[in-house]
């Protein structure tokens, strides 16, 4: 979808672009007050140096002030003035002083032509892919100023490298060699489609997903399902509600071959979750990597968190935190 | 018409004739000499047994209560109210527990806290329609109207609970359970529902004459010598029970206790000492059947809220037509 999100052109106090679903909007520079709606949206503002020019703003995997990890706080010190949750009100937004809004392409109809009547300028973004990933990011740089492009291309690049090294990694072994994975969801029996952008990730890091013939998103399974995958490694996502030592030390669970081997991990988390697409999914591939090929090392993934954080959030990981990154 | 011994024969076998079919056939192994090989031959594949033994087993007996506790609530409370239209949901057992669920969900998401919560809630609606219907007499309209007020207040709470919930993580949690689904169902959590179904189903089929005389209407019943508020209340609670205790094992799982009492009550006849315990058996089945499906025809999981919709509306209708046709038509 996001392929049409690009720059059209550039002028000295307007930017053009086309957001997501082909909609031309032109936009006043500098952009000085962002209200982010779209909860992917605003992690891309806080990765390309912009986090301080927010005025509203929706976190992906975040609903409450009280819920964020302790290194938000870090982060964004306003997160409690910021943070925002349900349908957003277009007058609050309006009362905010935005100058631009980024808006979920689901709520096209409920917050984008409202603003669009009221003169303030409103990209509708969604993103489901990696190349949607490297499409937003140079798309909000294009819009956020000189420093936040040039933080993009940089962005975009490490994005590059991660995906290439993880490729070359991974042509290494025969497919039919390649570790067997399912990813499930935030409870143990449900599993990511082929279509989600987890079965992506499990690609790009060297893995086989064993529901990638699933279609549409988060599907129910039984567990008799899973021990007809068999996977050699399971993922569980950061935002699970259980652990790897639950489903490790659950009896039902004992005939699976990745529980036998001690092969399940969880994602970590600092800011944004690393399964969906912003950009800590490139070290989703660095961490998936790690995870299916240890022997490899292709990836330090603890120092590559810590640049990565240092790099796009400006934030220093504890020694904790960078251990956390190691995989089982 | 007193109905066949035969056909009262094979109503009450066929739950457990499919049961130990449901053990026979799943996505893992292969066919049913597989699994008799697996579960009596020491040279048998020993994941198949527990495949069998820890996964199916629990599930197919989950299927088995739920569809009999529904079924049976369903058949007391047409009896009670002397509707055919009402099921569970007419004292607010179900919104009360799906609203339980959520908001166990969105806190904490265990799966024990989320049982727990849901039947809690579940008996907290259900005690709210008492209390106010006893206060106004408790007649069937005043029950129904009053469950009706309790339903909305849950399904708002319901509502405000999936506005806030995460979209990433708790509120597919929350619309998942509300499809209803066996999947979750093991030793370790099927406690309670193996506790619960037989009080709720045992003190129903005793005083199952005694609903046969509330069906006369108050007065009749009062002459005859029966208490017709505590008799109802006793009923109604029991007829609860169960299916908090099925709700909240299966989550939300609608038309079993609407059509099944009809379509049991066209075999045994309308008279509650036959008509409870066909029910049983006969929502033991279907959900049996219908969770043997839902587990084994794709890779995912067919939530059983859908199937029962799918196989109920058609059944409903169906019936529906037969009792026009008999009534002459209604206007």
């Amino acid at each position: 979808m996001l392929a049409s999100a690009c720059a059209v052109s550039a002028f000295a106090d307007t930017v053009e672009v086309v957001d997501s679903v082909g909609r031309v909007v032109q936009v006043q520079q500098p952009v000085r007050r962002i209200a982010s709606t779209y909860g992917m949206g605003t992690y891309y503002v806080y990765a390309l140096g912009a986090g301080d020019r927010l005025v509203a703003a929706w976190y992906v995997g975040l609903k409450s002030a009280l819920q964020a990890p302790a290194s938000f706080a870090v982060l964004e010190p306003r997160l409690g003035e910021l943070l925002c949750s349900g349908d957003p009100n277009v007058e609050d937004l309006v009362a905010r002083g935005a100058d631009l809004v980024l808006a979920d392409v689901a709520k096209t109809a409920a917050v984008a032509l409202p603003l669009e009547e009221l003169g303030v300028p409103t990209l509708v973004l969604g993103v489901e892919t990696a190349q949607g990933v490297v499409d937003l990011t140079l798309l909000l740089g294009s819009v956020l100023g000189e420093a936040a492009a040039a933080r993009a291309a940089a962005l975009v690049a490490d994005f590059y490298r991660v995906y290439g090294m993880a490729s070359v990694a991974a042509s290494e072994t025969p497919t039919a060699s390649r570790p067997r994975v399912l990813f499930l969801g935030a409870d143990p029996l449900r599993v990511a489609s082929g279509a989600m952008y987890q079965t992506g990730l499990i690609e790009a890091a060297g893995g086989v997903s064993v529901s990638a013939d699933l279609a549409g998103s988060w599907n129910a399974v039984s567990l008799e399902q899973i021990l007809v995958w068999n996977p050699d490694v399971i993922v569980i996502p950061s935002y699970g509600d259980y652990t790897a030592a639950d489903l490790l030390s659950n009896p039902d669970w004992q005939s699976v071959h990745a529980v036998r081997l001690g092969r399940v991990a969880k994602m970590p988390r600092i800011f944004g979750t690393m399964d969906t697409p912003l950009p800590e999914s490139l070290l989703g591939v660095v961490w998936l990597s790690a995870l299916f090929y240890p022997e490899r090392a292709t990836f330090d993934a603890p120092a590559e968190a810590t640049a990565f954080y240092s790099a796009y959030y400006g934030y220093s990981l504890t020694s904790a935190e960078a251990e956390g990154f190691l995989t089982p | 018409m007193s109905p066949r011994r035969g056909t009262l024969a094979f109503l009450y076998a066929l739950p457990f004739v499919l049961l130990f079919a449901a053990l026979l056939v799943g996505r893992y192994g292969g066919g049913p000499g597989d699994v008799l090989r697996a579960l009596f031959s020491a040279d048998g594949d020993g994941i198949l047994r527990s495949v069998v033994l820890r996964v199916r087993l629990p599930r197919a007996i989950a299927a088995l209560l739920v569809g009999a506790n529904l079924a049976v609530a369903g058949a007391v409370l047409q009896g009670l109210f002397r509707n055919p239209l009402v099921d569970s949901r007419i004292h607010g057992v179900r919104s009360g527990a799906a609203f339980g669920a959520a908001l166990a969900i969105l806190v904490s998401g265990g799966a024990l806290a989320v049982q727990t919560s849901a039947f809690a809630f579940a008996l907290l609606a259900v005690v709210l329609v008492l209390c106010v219907g006893w206060r106004l007499g408790a007649a069937p309209l005043v029950l129904i109207l009053i469950g009706i007020a309790v339903s909305a207040l849950f399904d708002s709470s319901l509502g405000l609970v999936k506005y806030v919930a995460d979209p990433l993580s708790k509120l597919p949690s929350i619309t998942y359970w509300l499809l209803g689904g066996l999947g979750g169902a093991s030793w370790s959590n099927l406690v309670p529902l193996l506790v619960l179904s037989p009080l709720g189903l045992g003190f129903l089929f005793l005083i199952r004459w005694r609903l046969n005389v509330l069906t006369l209407g108050d007065d009749e019943a009062t002459s005859l010598g029966v208490r017709v508020r505590p008799l109802r209340a006793g009923a109604i609670a029991a007829a609860a029970l169960l299916v908090a205790a099925s709700v909240a094992q299966a989550g939300t799982i609608g038309w079993i206790g609407l059509v099944i009492p009809h379509v049991a009550r066209s075999w045994a006849g309308p008279d509650h000492t036959r008509l409870v315990p066909a029910s049983a058996a006969l929502g033991g089945a279907v959900l049996v059947a219908l969770d043997t499906t839902a587990r084994t025809a794709l890779a995912s999981e067919i939530p059983l809220g859908i199937l029962t919709g799918l196989l109920g509306v058609p059944a409903f209708l169906f019936l529906l037509g037969g009792y026009v046709r008999q009534k002459e038509g209604i206007r």
